[in-house]
């Protein structure tokens, strides 16, 4: 019992030394954000100055909203189509499989710059008006792996014999799959999201390349910016945007918590 | 299957034809394309949509090269000004992707440094207006450099082991090797530009760093003694290490201008000649240089610009020295030669 | 019958990949057949030109840097990286949401910014250098910014979620009974791990593998911020070609061998994953 003890202890060690790792320059980018310096090497002092003109900002405002917004849609889709693309070849053989496969998963694995170039080739080919529509289309395809890729993977290693048990007591396709399947699958699904989540607020190149008046996001601006220095607003952003994650982590831990107690 | 094609194929229409119907009314709407911030919200465009009712559509990119692959995707539509360096202006006027600029609408031209205009990349000043200009220095610690520093020359002093830090760029590297060998940035000729290579490998061991964005940083830091960089970057530096100081090469200065055009099928072309004309006021053109810290192009602004702008040698630079700068230009097919000894320099 | 009718879920994924990956990329292969043209862009004259320019003795250094430095930064990952999934699999299920999340959050934040957070900390007035120097240890700021070691550093932070996530999903559904029984039948913790866990999750790592070493190929921006921009990997040579050279159809051969490259470690990893299947 004590040994078990002693394990579960230096796991969570393990843990926490790799969160920190992972926090670091977080951490960092935090603690510059209340630097009075913009382009400081060192902390200089402190203020909320760049606070209050994040606040004020509309720009960063209006694109953060871009962002969000084709973020949430792009993700929604791929969702859908990943996670029913890995039901569907899970297990199975199909003609041309291998090859669908790998092309499906070609948009992780390209350099950015190639799928972007390619992306407005095609566009400007069937005469697509660069704006938002194209960035949906653009981001939903490298989002698509990442589902398609966890939601596999976790398939591969389920019992199949979960989905024949139901099958055999006689539920039908759709009701094998939303019993089963489904709360099998959701983890990874959700793992997926998270992930393309990240992928597309951080885009750049491909974003580049696809977008179009009124459509610019945040990286957009972030990375076009950086001529005139990584802007102290930004760093105010990411340390907003990381307090708000947590918090809901804390708020989402305490309901559990009043939940099974 | 045929279908969901069907389905697909619809939607995707339905997208497109929307993104379409929203343009196709005139507005009072103006799409502008520059880096950030080289518009500046608070001095330029919130005066310019109050003053015109004018909404500005602010679309950024983060290279001239970029742009310009962008401008030619969309033929020369969407945007309405475009804001870029000399250079690949210069290729986008060769390709006929610029709008002649209608000087009736401009009156404020007049407002325009001379000195500014009738450049290699519009010589009949038919398409580009001047927006600020610059030209690279040199700027190191006196603390650790204890030998004095001239030129281009000295970036490659030995005393300088793993301590310099220069703009990533190819031609702004090789081009000062090829000054100091008493040569053009601009040459084409093979030979020349071979021996070139075999100086600039010898400048690898000196390399600190190279960073094209915020080479200012690793000045700052510390982290390099001795930096090559943009006149603004250097200004950057300043302000956090005023102790550092600024050498004007001696082996002559390379010179930017940034400037405005109109791609040719602009969708608001009357918006932005407005615009033009609203940035070539005086007080207009001396907010521009104060928030780029870059040289002014405006003369008539010259009485609005601050004394510290004005007594600032980053900023006023000597103009005899000015003369002899030379521009970087496009130099067609030999820009794979550059690139390739660049890569070779990097992996050296 | 009902199978037949289940593998219909996949007609999304596949028209989607064909519309916007497929294509497209097609249209790539056709570009890197033809010639630059003086001006900018495409000429639409046929040549292999471009792909006997790949075996140029500086491009084969590229490549094989490029591939170097990222199967390092992936072993890296996943030694750092499988111990953590296990760990959170271990955990209650409430935390390993969190944990999940606390693994991306990172990632949430511009790519930029985090890169940046490292040259801050590294740096020669950073942390790490004023706490050594107030120590007494160095007298001189070591260089740490600017180093082969920034950029491995630099390359394991990013694709760190890329290692843990599938390892964990994989671990997650595993069947720990298996475990148990060869722990029952007298297997030490070590050779259980090995000869049970480690098959049965095989599926995991190998995603790792992909998620990790391949789009790391793709990436330049870490070795010009963190390395000094003194090295050119794949990604740079490719972007420098399109943008800088104003050599599209070469790009587009690089392109081209990147993903023959890409293909070939799928390959490898569809021939030594196979096992995996066996469940």
């Amino acid at each position: 019992m004590r040994r078990q003890k002693r394990k579960a202890a230096g796991r969570a060690a393990y843990m926490a030394l790799v969160l920190t790792f992972l926090y670091l320059p977080l951490m960092m980018v935090v603690l510059f954000s209340f630097n009075p310096s913009k382009n400081a090497g060192v902390m200089t002092g402190f203020t909320l100055e760049w606070y209050k003109q994040l606040f004020s900002d509309a720009e960063i405002a209006a694109t953060l909203r871009n962002s969000l917004r084709l973020a949430a849609l792009s993700i929604g889709t791929a969702a859908v189509i990943g996670t029913l693309g890995a039901v569907a070849l899970a297990r199975r053989k199909m003609r041309l499989q291998g090859l669908m496969e790998g092309v499906a998963s070609l948009p992780v694995m390209v350099p950015e710059i190639v799928l972007g170039m390619a992306f407005l080739a095609a566009f400007s080919f069937v005469r697509l008006r660069l704006g938002l529509a194209t960035m949906y289309l653009a981001h939903t395809t490298f989002c698509i792996p990442y589902i398609f890729l966890l939601v596999k993977s976790r398939l591969a290693a389920m019992d199949p014999q979960l989905e024949e048990a139901a099958r055999d007591l006689g539920a039908r396709p759709a009701r094998v799959f939303f019993t089963v399947t489904l709360p099998v699958v959701l983890p990874a699904v959700a793992a997926g999201m998270l992930m393309a989540f990240a992928m597309s607020l951080d885009d750049v190149i491909i974003s580049y390349f696809v977008t179009g008046p009124g459509a610019q996001t945040l990286p957009l601006k972030v990375y076009s910016s950086l001529k005139v220095g990584v802007t102290p607003e930004i760093n105010a952003l990411c340390t907003v945007t990381l307090g708000v994650v947590l918090l809901a982590i804390l708020i989402a831990q305490r309901i559990r918590g009043v939940k099974s107690s | 299957m045929k279908k969901l094609l069907a389905l697909i194929l619809s939607v995707m229409l339905v997208v497109s034809a929307c993104g379409a119907c929203a343009s196709a009314e005139e507005e009072k709407v103006l799409n502008v394309f520059t880096w950030a911030l080289y518009f500046d919200y608070d001095t330029l465009l919130a005066p310019f949509t109050e003053e015109t009712g004018i909404k500005v559509n602010y679309d950024y990119f983060d290279s001239n090269e970029e742009m310009l692959m962008k401008l030619e995707a969309v033929d020369a539509g969407t945007y309405d000004v475009v804001l870029a360096s000399d250079y690949i202006l210069d290729i986008a006027r060769k390709e006929g992707l610029l709008l002649e600029l209608d000087k009736e609408k401009l009156p404020n031209w007049q407002n325009l440094n001379p000195a500014f205009l009738g450049q290699f990349y519009d010589p009949d000043d038919a398409y580009c207006m001047p927006y600020v200009a610059g030209t690279p220095l040199i700027i190191y610690d006196p603390e650790y450099v204890d030998f004095p520093i001239t030129g281009y020359e000295s970036l490659w002093d030995e005393r300088l082991e793993d301590s310099v830090v220069m703009m990533d760029d190819a031609r702004n590297v090789i081009g000062i090797t090829l000054k100091t060998m008493g040569e053009s940035f601009n040459t084409t000729d093979p030979e020349i530009l071979a021996k070139a290579e075999e100086k600039l490998m010898q400048l690898k061991k000196n390399i600190r760093a190279l960073d094209y964005n915020a080479p200012y940083a690793t000045m700052i830091s510390g982290e390099a003694i001795v930096g090559y960089m943009f006149n603004q970057q250097v200004l950057y530096t300043l302000q956090e290490r005023p102790e550092l100081e600024i050498v004007y090469p001696e082996e002559g200065l390379g010179f930017g201008i940034d400037c405005c055009v109109i791609p040719k099928n602009a969708p608001h072309p009357d918006n932005a000649h407005t615009f033009l004309n609203f940035l070539m006021r005086p007080e207009n053109g001396a907010a521009i240089a104060e928030a780029q810290l870059m040289l002014s192009c405006n003369q008539a602004a010259e009485p609005y610009l601050s004394e510290e702008f004005t007594q600032n040698p980053v900023l006023n630079v000597p103009s005899e020295l000015l003369e002899s700068a030379e521009f970087i230009q496009d130099v067609g097919d030999a820009q794979t030669l550059y690139m390739d000894i660049w890569t070779r320099f990097k992996q050296y | 019958m009902k199978k037949d009718r289940r593998k219909w879920l996949c007609a999304p994924l596949y028209i989607w990949v064909t519309l916007f990956v497929a294509l497209p990329l097609v249209y790539v292969a056709g570009v890197s057949l033809c010639k630059r043209d003086a001006v900018w862009g495409v000429t639409p004259e046929f040549t292999l030109e471009n792909y006997r320019a790949l075996f140029n003795p500086s491009y084969l250094r590229v490549f094989a840097d490029s591939f170097r430095t990222s199967a390092v930064a992936a072993v890296i990952s996943l030694l750092v990286g499988y111990p953590f999934a296990y760990a959170m699999a271990k955990s209650s299920p409430a935390r390993r949401a969190a944990l999940m999340v606390l693994v991306i959050v990172p990632f949430w934040t511009s790519a930029l910014i985090r890169t940046y957070g490292w040259m801050l900390f590294l740096r020669a007035n950073g942390p790490v250098n004023s706490l050594l120097k107030s120590l007494g240890l160095i007298r001189r700021p070591l260089k740490l910014l600017y180093t082969p070691g920034a950029v491995y550093l630099g390359y394991v932070y990013t694709m760190m979620p890329f290692a843990i996530l599938p390892c964990f999903t994989a671990l997650e559904s595993m069947d720990w009974h298996a475990v148990e029984a060869a722990r029952d039948l007298g297997a030490r913790p070590a050779r259980a791990f090995f000869t049970v866990t480690l098959p049965l999750t095989m599926g995991g790592v190998m995603s790792a593998v992909t998620l990790t070493l391949v789009p790391s190929m793709g990436i330049f921006f870490i070795s010009d911020l963190l390395g000094g921009g003194k090295t050119v990997l794949i990604g740079n040579l490719i972007q420098n070609q399109i943008l800088t050279a104003r050599n599209t159809p070469m790009g587009a051969a690089l392109s081209m061998a990147m993903l023959a490259l890409t293909a070939l470690i799928l390959w490898i990893q569809r021939r030594t994953g196979g096992e995996t299947r066996i469940l």
